[in-house]
């Protein structure tokens, strides 16, 4: 690498800017930005939110995908399971919730009841789903888990308990809350946006923790090598069928929140068509990382929104997220995450690019969504990524010759 | 749904509708089973074919020459060569890769939203039909129900292309080859077989039968960019039921679903739409090879 006096300098000033940032300052720096974004326009809070519910969607189905390594194209019917939890409990029980806790609080009480009246009902359908879907591997587990999503999609169209209203879907009234001094409207922009804020990130801090305990690093890998791993004496199935229910719940968790966000469950969100988001999220942001699918999410709703700036281009969105999926499938595996991971080791003049050790650091603040958490296990990941040589840019190739080592090393949890 | 009422019920115009939209069925998943077959790609992309083999024909008849069937030609044509240029282009450098089905799967899936995009762009968001040609534009009167005597030439043709493949697949040198690199890759690489011109020819073959299963049906169908997604996962299932692979499962599993969907909503009222999923399902887990198995069966 020659490091010309340009190269010098940028490597200079790169360094210059990371002095001192540490994760907790750019933890604190993320809380203060989700705290001001509560006072933007309305339309921004609102696509924040949305971006966030989507961005537990697509960290949701990559448990499977990134960390076992199945692809699902069914993980609509988990999203759709939350929200029309949500909305039946609403529809149908209010009243009875109110009568147990009073007038005043019934709306949150409701929410929370129809939440987890929701998450029920998604692990009531993962377990035998996935017990049933882990038995196949690769292709045919996409098209089993594609069959089943549409399964669900067929039953609540056709709603044969007379309980999903059909087409139309479930209207979501998320009432107000009454202190008596002041009232809290539930579904206003903001405090919608407050809730979705604390949710995804219990929820995110939540994952993190899994998948950085002794359970997540198996997980990892079977994602490796399935055989091995069995060698190993670790039962596959069992844990993929673990790893399925946790990320259906987490999906599940999504679903509540865009149920409350869209005011409407509604049939679409078990099409496979609602599936291939979380697909296209994940891998346009990074399957191997943590952050991967919250960064993909990210960059696909607010390309889209840029996009719909255009009103020639608006109506061709799709094209766009259609080549860019192809072209990080074919020329990028590592995605949004890993493009950033790049620009960082380049700014700071770290030759060793695709091996970052102190973890935390500019690519948490690129994130910028409050997993500033992830850049250690980040780092890690792209080390692992390294050694399967998936990749064909020249982070991961470049440090390769003698250093035989390093892609063993990244296992610290 | 009292018993006395069925019987009446399943007319002949049911059951040649049944065949005829298993045809159609038949036209697209034969396709997808023989790419899957040698290949290993699951290709996402071909209902975007399908359905682009459709628009080509709707364009070809109406703006270039009057003859459905040249324009149908055409249009399979046309989508063999937009096959060829994916395969060539996207799809050869992902065969040797660890996790290459599922990087297949997403890169055709990629090009689901292209080619849909594009249609749009093209031809508009607006849905288009066309008569079928002149000398079977007329109805057909049998056993007191009447149907599109159209239906009857789509179904003759399915049969056509099962047997004109069967012949080409065990009769011919490259059938021959075809067979070998589909059950071992590497031993026909050795023994001199140009292993990613087949490959290519073999994609542009499956891209062709996908366009001419559109433009067959353009007259049968109402064409609309929303196309490409509904019959795709018809034709999952399709496969699924007759074996990933294989072209005479193709044609019974089209079959099958093609008579669910003419019959079924006169048996089960609800839940008909979900009973073809439930077939996927069960097949997957109990026989995922499929009803019948291997290329060239």
């Amino acid at each position: 690498m020659s490091a010309t006096d340009t190269g010098g300098r940028v490597r200079a000033f790169g360094a210059a800017v990371a002095d001192g940032w540490t994760p907790e300052r750019f933890g604190l720096l993320a809380a203060i930005g989700l705290v001001l974004l509560a006072f933007g326009p309305t339309f921004q809070v609102y696509l924040f939110t949305d971006f966030l519910v989507v961005a537990l969607f697509a960290l949701g189905f990559n448990l499977l995908y990134g960390y076992t390594g199945l692809l699902s194209f069914g993980h609509g019917m988990f999203y759709a399971g939350g929200a029309y939890g949500l909305a039946i409990v609403l529809r149908d029980l209010s009243p009875v919730v109110a009568d147990v806790v009073g007038a005043g609080i019934a709306p949150v009480a409701t929410f929370v009841v129809g939440g987890i009246v929701g998450l029920a009902l998604v692990v009531a359908v993962a377990v035998p789903v996935g017990w049933l879907s882990v038995r196949l591997e690769e292709i045919y587990f996409a098209l089993i888990t594609l069959a089943f999503g549409m399964l669900g999609y067929s039953l609540i169209i056709q709603d044969p308990a007379g309980l999903t209203n059909g087409t139309d879907g479930v209207i979501v009234l998320l009432g107000s809350v009454d202190l008596g001094a002041a009232s809290v409207r539930l579904g206003g922009r903001q405090v919608y946006y407050a809730l979705t804020v604390v949710t995804v990130l219990a929820t995110t801090y939540g994952v993190w923790r899994v998948v950085n305990s002794p359970f997540g690093t198996v997980c990892k890998a079977i994602r490796e090598s399935p055989d091995r791993a069995s060698a190993l004496g670790i039962d596959v199935r069992h844990h993929r069928w673990m790893t399925f229910i946790v990320s259906a719940v987490v999906v599940g968790i999504a679903g509540v929140l865009r149920a409350g966000l869209a005011s409407v469950a509604s049939p679409g969100l078990t099409h496979w068509s609602t599936s291939a988001i979380a697909v296209i999220a994940t891998v346009i942001g990074g399957a191997t990382y943590f952050s991967g699918p919250i960064v993909g999410a990210f960059v696909f709703l607010y390309i889209r929104w840029a996009i719909s700036r255009f009103p020639t281009l608006e109506a061709y969105w799709e094209l766009f997220f259609g080549a860019l999926l192809i072209a990080v499938v074919l020329f990028f595996k590592q995605g949004a995450v890993g493009g950033l991971l790049l620009l960082r080791d380049r700014l700071l003049g770290d030759g060793d690019a695709g091996g970052g050790d102190s973890g935390g650091g500019s690519e948490a603040a690129d994130s910028g969504d409050g997993a500033a958490t992830d850049g250690g296990r980040a780092a890690d990941d792209a080390i692992t990524d390294g050694g399967t040589g998936a990749a064909t840019d020249g982070g991961p190739t470049a440090g390769a010759p003698g250093d035989d080592s390093r892609p063993h090393r990244g296992d610290d949890s | 749904m009292s018993l006395p009422s069925l019987v009446p019920l399943i007319g002949i115009a049911d059951v040649v509708i049944g065949l005829s939209l298993g045809s159609r069925l038949f036209l697209i998943a034969v396709g997808l089973s023989l790419i899957f077959g040698v290949l290993g790609v699951l290709n996402f992309a071909h209902g975007g074919f399908y359905m682009l083999g459709a628009y080509v024909t709707l364009a070809v008849v109406t703006s270039v020459v009057d003859n459905f069937w040249l324009a149908a030609v055409a249009g399979a044509l046309a989508v063999g060569v937009v096959g060829a240029v994916i395969e060539f282009a996207a799809i050869r450098r992902l065969y040797d890769r660890v996790d290459a089905d599922l990087d297949q799967l997403i890169v055709t899936f990629g090009f689901v939203l292209v080619i849909h995009e594009t249609v749009r762009f093209v031809w508009g968001s607006g849905s288009y039909s066309i008569d079928p040609p002149d000398v079977f534009n007329f109805s057909v009167s049998l056993g007191g129900s009447t149907f599109s005597a159209y239906r009857l030439v789509v179904i003759g043709l399915a049969v056509a292309v099962l047997a004109s493949l069967w012949l080409f697949i065990t009769r011919t040198y490259f059938g021959s080859l075809v067979r070998g690199t589909s059950s071992d890759r590497e031993m026909a690489a050795m023994l001199g077989v140009d292993v990613p011109r087949l490959y290519t020819g073999v994609f542009f073959l499956g891209s062709v039968l996908a366009g001419l299963g559109g433009a067959l049906s353009s007259p049968l169908q109402s064409t609309s960019p929303a196309l490409g997604d509904q019959v795709i996962i018809d034709a999952f299932i399709v496969v699924v039921i007759g074996g990933l692979g294989s072209m005479s499962g193709a044609f019974v599993g089209a079959m099958l679903i093609g008579m669910m969907q003419s019959l079924g909503p006169q048996f089960i009222s609800a839940g008909s739409i979900a009973i073809p999923f439930l077939a996927m399902v069960i097949v997957l887990l109990i026989r995922p090879e499929g009803l019948f198995g291997g290329i060239g069966e």
